[in-house]
C-alpha cells in the first residue's frame, strides 16, 4: 500500500472544503481578468483610456445615463466628467492591483524567509542584531513614512532610470510594503527555526558535515512551507487593502491609470450622486479580500496536523 | 460690460486653475442678472450728492435691507492669500476686502448689471479724479471726515504713503505694481524703479517719490504725475492704492501679525490662519455713513471660517441650517452638486431660487500656442480646427464653467469685445465646436510640412489631466502627435513662461485688471506685457498696440482692441476656449440690496460675491 504524501493528503482535505474551493475558484478568475483584462476590455472595444464626451451632460459633467451611465454597452457606467469606461477601468486596475500586491508579497516573502532562517539558526550576535532591527522597522510608523517619503523616494527610483509617473510609483509601493512587512514573517519563521534546528535530523547533518547553506535552505526550509504558504495568503488580501488604502490617499498611481484605491478614492466625490461609483470597485475588492482571507483559513486548517478534518 | 477684474499675478492664477479644478464653475450668463434698476449709488459721472442714502435699492425684496446679524464666510483656504492692502491680488480677495475693511480712492459701483457695476464710484475721493497735462497728471481730493480705525483722519499722506509701499518690492510682494508701471520716477538699467520703496529709501530716492507723488498744503489732494498718459487712470488707483498709516506699517507682516488699520466700516477683531481658524470683522466705531455715501454695512459682523473641506461646505451651504443659514462661500459649487441646485445655467431648482447664480468669473480661457516653435501658421490654423472644444468643455465641468470663447477679451469687458468670427468664417469655413479633423487635416497639407510632434503643457490636477486627454485625443484624430507634458501645479506657469521648459503649447487662462482690454491685449500678445505665453513678439502688431495704448477716445480704443483681438486668433497664438463662468450659493437667511428680489448675483468687477450689498433677512 503506497502512502500518501503530505501535500496529497493537505490537497484532499483542501478539496473536501467548500468554501475553500469557491474562493479558489473566485481568485483563479480573478487572476485570470487580471492577466487577460485588457483582451477582455478589447473584446468590449473599449478601453479605460477613451473619453466618450458624448455620455456625459454638460450638468458639471455628469454621465447621462441613470446610476452613473449604465447602459448596455457600459453595464458599470462611465466615469464622472470624461465617460471612460468603469467596467475598463475595473479590469485594468484589477491588473495593477493584483500586481503591485502579489509581487510585494512574494518579496516580503523572500526577505522574510531568508532572514528569519538566519537569524533563527545564528546564535548570538547575529540572531540579536537582525532582531533588533525586526524591532525597529516594526517601531516605524509605516502610513505616515511611506506618505511622506513618497515623493522623494519616487522621484530616486526615477533617477536610477526607472520610467517616470506610474511605473516609479508602482515600484515604489511594492519595495515600501516589502520593506515594512518582512519582520512579521521572519519572526514566524525564526520561531520556528528556533525549534527545529535542535532537531535530530538537523544534529545528523551537521554531524555529517554539511555545510550551513545546506543545512539552512535543504534541510530546515522545507519544513517551514506551511507557515509560509499561510502567511503568504493571508498577506496578500492584506497588501491589497493597503495598496487600496495608500492609492486612496494620494500615494498610488495617477490618472488615467486607476486601481481599486484610486476608483475608490475618486468615488467619495460623488458619493451623495451617483453611489454605484463606490460600491462597483468597494464590492469588487471584498470580494477578493475576502476569498483571499478564507482560503488561508482553509489552508491552516488543512495544514494544521490537529485539525479535525 | 465691463467686468473688470484682477489681473492674474502669480498667485492669482494659481487661484483661478485651482478654481477650475475645484470645479468652480458655471452659472447663468452674466447678461441673465437682473435689471439694473436702482443701483445704490450715483453715476460714474456724477460727484456722490445722494450722501447719505441708507435704503439703497427700491428693488430689494419686500422688507428692505436690514442691518444686523453675522455673516459667515466658508473658505477651503487656510488664510488669506494677502492681508495688506498693497499685496491683496485676487478678485474674491479684493472684493472681500474693500467691502469690509479698506477703502481705497475710487471704488466700483455695487450692482447686480455688469456695465454700471463696471463704472466708478468716489470712495475716499469726492469725485472721479481730475486728469490734467493730457491725462498725464491725476488729481483727486479726499471726503471730509474720513477716518482710519483709531478715529485719526486719513489724508494725503497716507494715500501716498501706501502707494510708496508698492515700490518695495522685496517686502510688499505679489501684488499689483501699477504705481510702479505709471508714476513718473526714473527707472534703472536693468528696468526696475530708482524708487526702492520707503523702507530702504535714502533721501534723494524719497525725493524722486515725493515728485511723482505731491500732497496739497491742506493734506487733502493728491497728485500723481504719471510717466505717459493713462486715460482710465481713475480705473487703477482701485489696484493697491489704499492708505496705510505711516506709525503702524510693519512691513511683511502688515496685516498678520497684527491686525492691519481699517479704513472701511468693519475692523479686524481677531484672525487665526489654518484649520478652524477664523477672521473676525466687527463694526469699527470710528467709521460713518456720512463720509462713505458708497457703502451699506448691513451685517454687525462677519466670521471668516478657514480650511473647510469643499465637499463639506458644499452640502453645509445647500442644506443651509444653524449660522449656515446666513454663509457665503468662497468660491464655486462643485461639479457633482450642480444638479441639486440648478436646472440649468440660467435656472434654479425652484427651493434654491435667489440663492444660487452662475455667471461670468474673471477669466478667458485659452490654449496658447508657443509660436517660437510652431512657426507655421497653418499648422497652427489645424491645431485650432482640430481642437474638440465641446469636448473639452464637458470634461472641464460642461456649460456652467464658461461659453465657447472666441478670442481672449471676454463679452463683460464691454465695449472692447467683438465677435472675432474665429469658429464661423475666419478660416474660410464654419468649425463646428467638436472641431473639424478632415479641414485640419487638409490644412496641414496646405503647410507644406508634416503634421508636427506636439508637446501639451498643463497643471498636473486630476481635472486638467482629463482635460488634456481630450485634447490630445481631439488632435491626433487630425494627424498630429502629441504628448503631455504635465507641470506640479505649484510650478506651473513658473516652467511654462521659462523658453526652455515650456512645450508647444498648453492652458493658460486671463482676467482684465479693469474693464478695458489695455490690461489684456498687451499682457498676452506683447514681450513686455508680463503674460505673453504664446512668446508673440510682432514688431507690425507691437506697434498697433503701443498705437491703441494711446488712444484717447475710448470708442476708438475699444475698436483696435477688437482689431487686435481678432488678428491674434487670425495668427492662431492662442486658441480660445472658454470665457468662464462661476457658480454662487449663498445661505437661505441672506438676501442682496439690489439683486433681482434680494436674490445672489455676482459681481461684475471682481467676479465675485456681491460682499457689499448682502443682508441677515
Amino acid at each position: 500500500m503506497v502512502g500518501r504524501s503530505l501535500r496529497e493528503i493537505i490537497w484532499a482535505r483542501l478539496r473536501r472544503d467548500r468554501v475553500a474551493m469557491i474562493c479558489l475558484v473566485i481568485l483563479v478568475v480573478y487572476y485570470l481578468i487580471g492577466i487577460l483584462g485588457p483582451v477582455v476590455a478589447g473584446i468590449l472595444n473599449d478601453s479605460p483610456y477613451t473619453l466618450h464626451p458624448d455620455l456625459i451632460s454638460e450638468m458639471g459633467g455628469k454621465p447621462i445615463a441613470a446610476y452613473g451611465g449604465i447602459s448596455a454597452a457600459h453595464p458599470l457606467g462611465v466615469e464622472w466628467g470624461t465617460g471612460r469606461d468603469i467596467l475598463a477601468q475595473l479590469l485594468f486596475g484589477l491588473r495593477i492591483s493584483l500586481v503591485i500586491s502579489t509581487v510585494a508579497t512574494l518579496m516580503t516573502v523572500v526577505l522574510g524567509v531568508v532572514i528569519g532562517i538566519v537569524a533563527g539558526y545564528s546564535r548570538g550576535v547575529t540572531d540579536n542584531f537582525l532582531g533588533r532591527l525586526m524591532d525597529l522597522i516594526l517601531a516605524f510608523p509605516f502610513l505616515l513614512i511611506v506618505m511622506s517619503l513618497s515623493g522623494v523616494l519616487t522621484q530616486r527610483l526615477t533617477q536610477l532610470g526607472v520610467p517616470e509617473g506610474n511605473a516609479s510609483r508602482i515600484l515604489y509601493l511594492i519595495l515600501v510594503m516589502s520593506f515594512f512587512g518582512w519582520p512579521y514573517l521572519a519572526r514566524i519563521v525564526r520561531g520556528q527555526v528556533l525549534s527545529l534546528r535542535e532537531r535530530e535530523f538537523v544534529e545528523a547533518s551537521v554531524a555529517m558535515g554539511a555545510g550551513r547553506r545546506r543545512i539552512l535552505f535543504s534541510e530546515i526550509l522545507p519544513n517551514l512551507w506551511a507557515p509560509i504558504l499561510v502567511y503568504a495568503t493571508l498577506t496578500l488580501p492584506n497588501y491589497i487593502g493597503l495598496e487600496a488604502a495608500l492609492s486612496f490617499l494620494g500615494v498610488g498611481v495617477l490618472p488615467p491609470d486607476v486601481t481599486f484605491g484610486s476608483m475608490l478614492a475618486n468615488s467619495v466625490t460623488y458619493v451623495n450622486v451617483v453611489p454605484t461609483y463606490l460600491f462597483i470597485p468597494g464590492t469588487a475588492l471584498v470580494i477578493l479580500v475576502v476569498s483571499f482571507n478564507l482560503l488561508g483559513d482553509s489552508l491552516r486548517d488543512a495544514l494544521d496536523p490537529k485539525g479535525v478534518h | 460690460m465691463g467686468g473688470l477684474t484682477t489681473r492674474w499675478s502669480r498667485i492669482a492664477s494659481l487661484g483661478a486653475v485651482v478654481a477650475l479644478v475645484a470645479g468652480a464653475c458655471g452659472g447663468s450668463s452674466a447678461t441673465s442678472a437682473p435689471p439694473a434698476s436702482t443701483a445704490p449709488s450715483t453715476g460714474a459721472s456724477t460727484a456722490p450728492s445722494a450722501a447719505a442714502s441708507t435704503a439703497p435699492s427700491a428693488s430689494a425684496a419686500a422688507s428692505g435691507p436690514k442691518s444686523g446679524g453675522t455673516v459667515y464666510l466658508l473658505t477651503q483656504a487656510q488664510q488669506f492669500d494677502q492681508v495688506d492692502p498693497q499685496r491683496a491680488y485676487t478678485g474674491e480677495d479684493m472684493a472681500f476686502f474693500q467691502a469690509t475693511i479698506y477703502r481705497s480712492l475710487e471704488a466700483y459701483t455695487i450692482s447686480p448689471d455688469n456695465t454700471k457695476a463696471s463704472q466708478l464710484t468716489p470712495d475716499l475721493a469726492t469725485d472721479l479724479g481730475t486728469p490734467s497735462n493730457g491725462a498725464k497728471t491725476w488729481t483727486f481730493t479726499l471726503r471730509d471726515g474720513v477716518t482710519f480705525q483709531d478715529g485719526s483722519p486719513i489724508t494725503c499722506a497716507d494715500v501716498k504713503y501706501g502707494t510708496s509701499r508698492t515700490f518695495a518690492t522685496d517686502v510688499i510682494s505679489g501684488g499689483p505694481t501699477y504705481a510702479i508701471q505709471y508714476l513718473d520716477i526714473p527707472s534703472n538699467k536693468d528696468g526696475s524703479s530708482q524708487y526702492p520703496g520707503p523702507y530702504k529709501a535714502t533721501a534723494a530716492q524719497q525725493a524722486l517719490f515725493d515728485k511723482a507723488v505731491t500732497c496739497s498744503a491742506d493734506n487733502k489732494t493728491i497728485t500723481f504725475n504719471l510717466n505717459q498718459p493713462v486715460a482710465d487712470f481713475n480705473y487703477t488707483v482701485t489696484l493697491g492704492f489704499s492708505p496705510v498709516p505711516k506709525a503702524a506699517d510693519t512691513g511683511e507682516s502688515y496685516g498678520v501679525a497684527k491686525p492691519p488699520v481699517a479704513s472701511g466700516p468693519y475692523e479686524v477683531q481677531s484672525y487665526q490662519t489654518g484649520n478652524g481658524g477664523k477672521m473676525i470683522l466687527v463694526r469699527n466705531p470710528n467709521w460713518s455713513q456720512a463720509s462713505d455715501p458708497y457703502r451699506h454695512p448691513y451685517p454687525d459682523q462677519w466670521e471668516v471660517d478657514f480650511g473647510l473641506d469643499p465637499q463639506v461646505m458644499d452640502q453645509r451651504m445647500i442644506q443651509s441650517t444653524g449660522n449656515d443659514q446666513t454663509a457665503l462661500m468662497y468660491g464655486g459649487i462643485m461639479p457633482q452638486d450642480l444638479a441639486t441646485v440648478f436646472v440649468d445655467p440660467n435656472t434654479a431648482q425652484p427651493q434654491y431660487a435667489g440663492r444660487v447664480v452662475n455667471g461670468y468669473d474673471p477669466y478667458a480661457r485659452y490654449i496658447w500656442i508657443n509660436v517660437q516653435k510652431i512657426t507655421n501658421q497653418k499648422i497652427r490654423e489645424a491645431m485650432a480646427v482640430a481642437l474638440d472644444r465641446a469636448s473639452y468643455r464637458k470634461i472641464a465641468g460642461g456649460e456652467f464653467v464658461g461659453d465657447l470663447a472666441d478670442g481672449v477679451i471676454k463679452p463683460n469687458l464691454g465695449m472692447d469685445y467683438a465677435p472675432t468670427n474665429m469658429w464661423t468664417t475666419m478660416f474660410g469655413q464654419a468649425i463646428p465646436d467638436g472641431g473639424d479633423p478632415a479641414f485640419a487635416k487638409q490644412l496641414i497639407s496646405q503647410s507644406g510640412a508634416a503634421a508636427p510632434t506636439l508637446t501639451f503643457n498643463y497643471a498636473d490636477t486630476p481635472t486638467y489631466g482629463k482635460i488634456a486627454a481630450a485634447v490630445q485625443a481631439s488632435l491626433q484624430a487630425a494627424g498630429f502627435t502629441v504628448n503631455l507634458a504635465p507641470i506640479p501645479p505649484g510650478n506651473y506657469y513658473s516652467t511654462v513662461f521659462d523658453p526652455k521648459k515650456a512645450g508647444d503649447f498648453g492652458i493658460g487662462g486671463w482676467g482684465a485688471d479693469w474693464p478695458n482690454a489695455s490690461t489684456v491685449i498687451p499682457p498676452l500678445f506683447t514681450v513686455k506685457g508680463g503674460w505673453d505665453l504664446s512668446q508673440a513678439n510682432d514688431p507690425t502688431f507691437n506697434t498697433a498696440v503701443a498705437a491703441a495704448n494711446a488712444e484717447t477716445d475710448r470708442p476708438t480704443q475699444a475698436k483696435d482692441w477688437q482689431a487686435l483681438n481678432t488678428e491674434a486668433m487670425q495668427k492662431v497664438w492662442a486658441i480660445p476656449t472658454l470665457f468662464g463662468k462661476a457658480s454662487l450659493i449663498m445661505g437661505s437667511g441672506l438676501a442682496t440690496g439690489t439683486g433681482a428680489n434680494g436674490g445672489l448675483y455676482i459681481w461684475g468687477p471682481y467676479g465675485s460675491n456681491p460682499y457689499g450689498d448682502v443682508y441677515v433677512k
